[in-house]
């Protein structure tokens, strides 16, 4: 268990209200889990105590149980949690530091006071890995914003974090450069077994990538689970892909269908594989 | 307006020319030298010399436009500064506030040379080689950095006012001062909270360790650098010696 | 209801460089019709947002001209322009200033000159159409992302221009908000306003919008009804766009001979429909 957390609740510095309210969390390596919620239930306010900045940076009143790969953030500073959680911020321009990509790949390490010769070989393999060689003497200014939101990936990957935490990472993104962001963070989490969360409102952009969606309201998390089976009960509140919609209809008309995932194009091959069932369709292959 | 073109002037862009391949430290001799050169000398020939070189450096390093933008910038401060004195002199003559003018160009110029070769980062190098901590070289960074930045928020804050029907360059002079005004609170707020989320992004990639940093990028002096001091030397030993006052 | 084909802006052949030589715009060339809703669509850094600001004459074109009902904005001032066209930024930071949200709406009625007593009313009207009039007295900076995003909306509505511009009004926005922010535009469009919308949202355009014109790279490169363009998927792809989900859902049915109309269904509700009939004839 990466993340175990029971209890969880916090309030800002001088606040009447209470931000999280009694949150309970678990979460192991190899998944990717979707955050959603209305504006204002307290994702972005969960997703920096997992990495140490509540209460290290923003102080306030914190209770319960709380264990990030094994530190409790009242007891560790922000920067022994950097070594295991990554943070990926909004704004690429303020979370992007120096003149060179090179420099800023490297920077977390140095932070880290890694014997230089390491620094240098992981620099380079994260050069390597997300196709930032040929722009690694580049200014990250000069870059796009997709391009700069990799290379912010990038210089938070290099330090080798178990968990990787994004906050709305492609809200100034468009839907295409959104799409391989999100496709990088996947694969980082299917082939290494990273545990990714995400702060998502675009469902259409986001949702096909999940693996587990959490929903949030007044700080309390209402309900945790399967992608379809969160939204079906909270598409109200935080939205419901047409695609979902659809498939909500279908089961309305007594049509069940097991997409294996939750993108338009899964579920209309689920629709292809049903009609095919009941001797439908020309095309490629024919039914039974 | 001017500033904002001096603002773009002072930003650092790579280039690919022998000033650029230099330790920044003998960057920073050659403008300090100049500089000090500048304050040393007292007759507007050696001043105009001086100036003359920081210009043939800049060309050499091809920046000439941006040399040239950075003396429109100060020269209506260099204007101020020859009216000035020649108003408050206790002896007549022009030579004297001529002189003071032609100094602050050439101080601005030759000190410009060095920022508009070096970037932050190397900036900050160099004074982490000087034994200053992290924190304090950073501060240095970080200002450089995002200046461009400011820039450009300046901006986006001047249109929306705009947008609203807002003239900025209406009415009478204390009229206008005000019209700043308007233009400072969400500028300021904005860059607050920017360099909040900025803070937050540093510490959340491990700034502010206990640990001692390690360095990536090590400044190395080379040939280049060699024969860059040795012109330096004879240059300074020249102009001491030969030029006449 | 669409235009009514009166001309509202027009840019003739617009050709922009920024002061450091980017050039942004490169020839570009489009009408806005009175009346409609239009969106303008692509990635980002292909122009949009400096195209917008052309519609107020904060940017004035290197080449070409832009006329807004008849004014050259080249030769008339931003206040003038400002009158008619209101231009809602994407960052509301960039320009909450005063020390109450009521002031904040007043703002722009005075810089107009309107009369005290004209301001008074305009300003109620629009902090009550944006639901933040119990908030007059409160300082803009302690309301929420939401709500300074329907405040900075509020301040251009209050002096009723005739055109308003958003950019990108749904960005950064939860699902209430973004139906809050349709809602809205309904009832704009019923006071016969013009609205332009850059935005990247492609199920939005579908739902709420006449027009769509996609760009790239500073140029037009399609523009018509959502239906006709939004169907088209290497024009997205050029402007960096995904298809509506419906248009995704479509294609995969149509290539396995499970829809063969050439109609695309737009709506969720509409092609279950087809689908479960479709499964009572057959199986």
């Amino acid at each position: 268990m990466l993340v175990d957390i029971s209890d969880l609740s916090y309030r800002y510095p001088g606040a009447s209200d209470w931000t999280l309210r009694g949150i309970n969390l678990s979460a192991r390596e190899g998944e990717f889990i979707l955050l959603a919620g209305p504006s204002g239930c307290g994702k972005s306010t969960l997703a920096r105590v997992l990495n140490g900045l509540i209460p290290n940076f923003y102080g306030g009143e914190i209770h319960g149980s709380i264990n990030v790969c094994g530190l409790d953030p009242r007891e560790h500073p922000t920067y022994e949690f950097a070594e295991c959680v990554g943070f990926v911020f909004q704004n690429p321009e303020n979370q992007l530091f120096f003149n060179t990509v090179e420099r800023e790949l490297a920077f977390g390490l140095e932070n880290l006071g890694l014997p230089r010769d390491e620094i240098v070989r992981r620099v380079e393999k994260s050069l390597r890995e997300y196709q930032l060689l040929e722009l690694r003497d580049r200014s990250p200014f000069e870059l796009s914003g997709g391009q700069q939101q990799r290379v912010a990936i990038a210089s938070v990957m290099v330090m080798n974090p178990r968990i990787l935490v994004l906050d709305e990472p492609t809200a100034n993104l468009d839907p295409l450069t959104a799409l391989h962001v999100l496709a990088l963070v996947r694969r980082k989490v299917s082939e290494e077994g990273v545990l990714a969360i995400v702060i998502e409102h675009r469902l259409e952009v986001a949702l096909p990538f999940a693996t587990r969606v959490i929903v949030m309201q007044d700080g309390k998390i209402v309900e945790d689970g399967s992608p379809y089976s969160t939204l079906k009960r909270y598409g109200h509140i935080v939205g419901f892909t047409p695609a979902l919609k659809l498939l909500e209809l279908l089961e309305e008309g007594g049509v069940e269908i097991s997409p294996n995932g939750v993108s338009p194009e899964k579920i209309a091959l689920a629709i292809v594989e049903l009609f095919r069932g009941r001797g439908y369709g020309g095309g490629r292959g024919s039914s039974h | 307006m001017v500033e904002i073109e001096a603002l773009r002037a002072l930003k650092f862009k790579k280039e690919n020319t022998p000033i650029d391949k230099t330790d920044p430290r003998s960057r920073a001799l050659i403008s300090l030298t100049l500089a000090f050169l500048s304050l040393y000398s007292q007759s507007l020939l050696k001043q105009s010399l001086l100036l003359a070189t920081a210009a043939c450096i800049a060309i050499v390093a091809r920046r000439g436009a941006r040399f040239v933008s950075i003396l429109r910038a100060t020269a209506p401060l260099a204007l101020l500064i020859f009216v000035l004195n020649y108003i408050t002199a206790p002896q007549p003559g022009w030579v004297g506030p001529a002189l003071m003018a032609l100094r602050f160009l050439t101080l601005s110029t030759s000190l410009s040379l060095f920022f508009m070769t070096t970037s932050p980062d190397e900036v900050s190098l160099m004074l982490e080689s000087a034994h200053l901590p992290r924190e304090y070289a950073m501060l240095i960074t970080m200002s450089f950095r995002f200046v461009p930045t400011l820039a450009l928020d300046v901006e986006s804050v001047m249109h929306a006012l705009q947008s609203r029907g807002f003239e900025l360059e209406k009415g009478s002079l204390t009229q206008r001062v005000r019209n700043y005004v308007y233009l400072m609170v969400p500028l300021i707020i904005f860059e607050v909270r920017r360099s909040l989320m900025a803070a937050e992004a540093l510490e959340a990639r491990g700034f502010g360790s206990s640990r001692k940093p390690t360095s990536y990028i090590r400044l190395r002096f080379t040939a280049l650098d060699g024969v860059a001091i040795a012109l330096v030397t004879i240059y300074l030993l020249s102009f001491i010696l030969l030029v006449p006052d | 209801m669409e235009g009514d084909g009166e001309v509202a802006i027009k840019v003739e052949d617009v050709y922009y460089t920024y002061p450091g030589g980017v050039e942004a715009l490169r020839g570009v060339s489009l009408e806005v019709r009175k009346g409609e809703i239009l969106a303008i669509m692509g990635e980002n850094g292909a122009g949009k947002t400096t195209l917008i600001k052309h519609f107020n004459g904060i940017l004035k074109p290197t080449r070409g001209r832009v006329l807004v009902e008849g004014m050259d904005t080249r030769t008339t001032s931003v206040a003038q322009i400002s009158r008619v066209v209101g231009l809602v930024f994407q960052n509301p930071d960039h320009q909450l200033f005063t020390e109450s949200v009521y002031d904040e709406v007043a703002f722009a009625l005075r810089n107009f000159k309107f009369p005290e007593e004209v301001v008074e009313q305009r300003v109620k009207w629009a902090l009550n159409l944006l639901n933040l009039w119990e908030y007059r007295d409160r300082s803009p900076f302690s309301l929420s992302v939401g709500e300074r995003k329907r405040l900075t909306i509020a301040s251009v509505l209050a002096y009723d221009p005739e055109i308003i511009v958003l950019d990108e009004p749904t960005a950064g926005q939860d699902y209430l908000q973004k139906e809050k922010i349709s809602e809205l535009l309904h009832q704009l469009r019923l006071m016969g306003k013009t609205i332009v919308m850059v935005t990247h949202d492609v199920e939005f355009v579908t739902e709420h919008v006449d027009r769509v014109v996609l760009m790239a790279r500073g140029r037009v490169i399609a523009e018509g009804p959502p239906k006709a363009i939004l169907g088209k998927q290497t024009v997205l792809r050029e402007a960096r766009l995904l298809p509506p989900q419906m248009v995704r859902i479509y294609a995969v049915l149509k290539k396995h001979g499970i829809m063969d109309g050439s109609e695309v269904l737009w709506r969720p509700d509409e092609l279950s429909l087809q689908l479960l009939s479709k499964l009572k004839q057959g199986g």
